[in-house]
């Protein structure tokens, strides 16, 4: 018998937002991956993601909070911490804690290339919101 | 003239007035579903009174600008998403600028332009699941005209007349337009009031030589909210009888 797939897993959230993207943005599912880029990669603006989030509450029924899950908090919370100490992932988890660690050592070193937010976060918010949401 | 609309579901935002209940009944008889917002028990009473023609073709929403926490109370879990939103609510502060309480002013302000703000903003999240909405915001010709005591009402209207005129730029590639209607002295309300109190003085100021009725401010309403007028959009038009066209 085959199982049902668990909607709280990150790949069947991948393939639910990636199927947001690619109806919102009218590009090929094979042109999104867990690494792309919203803004280098898909060319994303500011009407697009707050039509995703739209698309995103109301798929996955959680709150979304647009300066969390597409980062735009991310460079403000950079500059109000100063340059001393040099900003460590420990310190942004804080502000970000669906992100890990390693993802935001990554974010950190890709700063200079541009807006950093990529589909995988984007999963990752979700599943971290429907597990606190859940929980409460 | 026949209207024609395509949305089904209102959301009438300040629902217990006489032109919120004149518009409701309109609404209802173009076959869409009105839910107009309440502040208080009176408020539905109210409401309910007037409506009581029409059981089941209407709902009812407590939703106070005063109570930011009573926004959740919007639109309610599971309701339909509106395809209309009328913005009917308004508050009054009538003071001179400088005479103004600094608490009741702060109040003021943030219930009128902050509160409302939030509210604008899960209706536009709302309407954009379907890439359809219309907005109409009754402003005053108290936006434009200045009058003395009248400077934080005049404020407010035109920080909010500025969100609808941005919202009909924003969005409106995603089918939510946006209308501003500026009413001069209407017979009701406020406007009866001072009717009363200074009836020759501002007939006088009145070209047409009378009060606008709650029952042409509510036919337009009606015409802005058609299909017919989604053309009409991120602009403000003025209903006034021709009181502020002239010097």
């Amino acid at each position: 018998m085959k199982s049902m797939p668990d909607v709280d897993q990150p790949m069947t959230i991948f393939n639910d937002v990636r199927a947001i993207l690619v109806d919102l943005l009218d590009v090929e599912p094979a042109e999104i991956g867990a690494g792309t880029y919203l803004v280098r990669d898909l060319g994303i603006e500011s009407i697009d993601f707050l039509e995703l989030a739209v698309a995103l509450n109301s798929r996955f029924k959680v709150r979304i909070e647009d300066n969390d899950i597409f980062l735009f908090g991310l460079r403000a919370q950079l500059a109000k911490a100063g340059p001393n100490p040099a900003p460590t992932p420990e310190a942004l988890q804080a502000k970000f804690p669906f992100l890990s660690q390693q993802r935001l050592m990554e974010i950190l070193q890709d700063l200079d290339y541009g807006p950093v937010v990529k589909v995988a976060d984007l999963v990752a918010y979700i599943q971290w919101r429907k597990a606190m949401e859940a929980a409460a | 003239m026949n209207l024609r609309f395509s949305g089904k579901q209102a959301f009438i935002l300040g629902g217990t007035c006489d032109l919120a209940l004149d518009l409701a009944e309109r609404l209802i008889r173009e076959d869409i579903m009105p839910t107009l917002t309440h502040r208080n028990t009176q408020g539905v009473e109210r409401i309910h009174h007037r409506l009581a023609a029409y059981p089941a073709r209407y709902q009812t929403c407590f939703l106070d600008l005063e109570q930011q926490d009573s926004l959740p109370n919007l639109c309610g879990a599971g309701a339909p998403d509106p395809q209309y939103f009328i913005d009917l609510a308004h508050g009054n502060l009538e003071t001179l600028v400088a005479a103004g309480d600094h608490r009741e002013i702060s109040a003021y302000f943030n219930a009128q332009v902050s509160t409302r703000t939030l509210v604008i903003r899960e209706i536009c999240r709302a309407m954009l699941k379907n890439h359809s909405g219309r907005m109409v915001f009754i402003s005053s010709t108290a936006a434009v005209s200045p009058n003395p005591g009248q400077g934080l009402y005049a404020a407010a209207k035109n920080a909010i007349e500025a969100l609808y005129r941005n919202i009909g730029l924003e969005l409106g590639s995603r089918g939510i337009t946006t209308v501003i209607l500026r009413p001069g002295y209407v017979d009701a309300g406020r406007g009866h009031h001072y009717r009363q109190r200074k009836s020759e003085e501002i007939l006088n100021k009145i070209p047409i030589r009378r009060l606008l009725s709650v029952d042409e401010i509510s036919a337009t309403i009606l015409f802005l909210l058609s299909d017919s007028a989604r053309g009409f959009n991120a602009t403000a038009l003025t209903l006034d009888g021709g009181l502020t066209a002239g010097k």
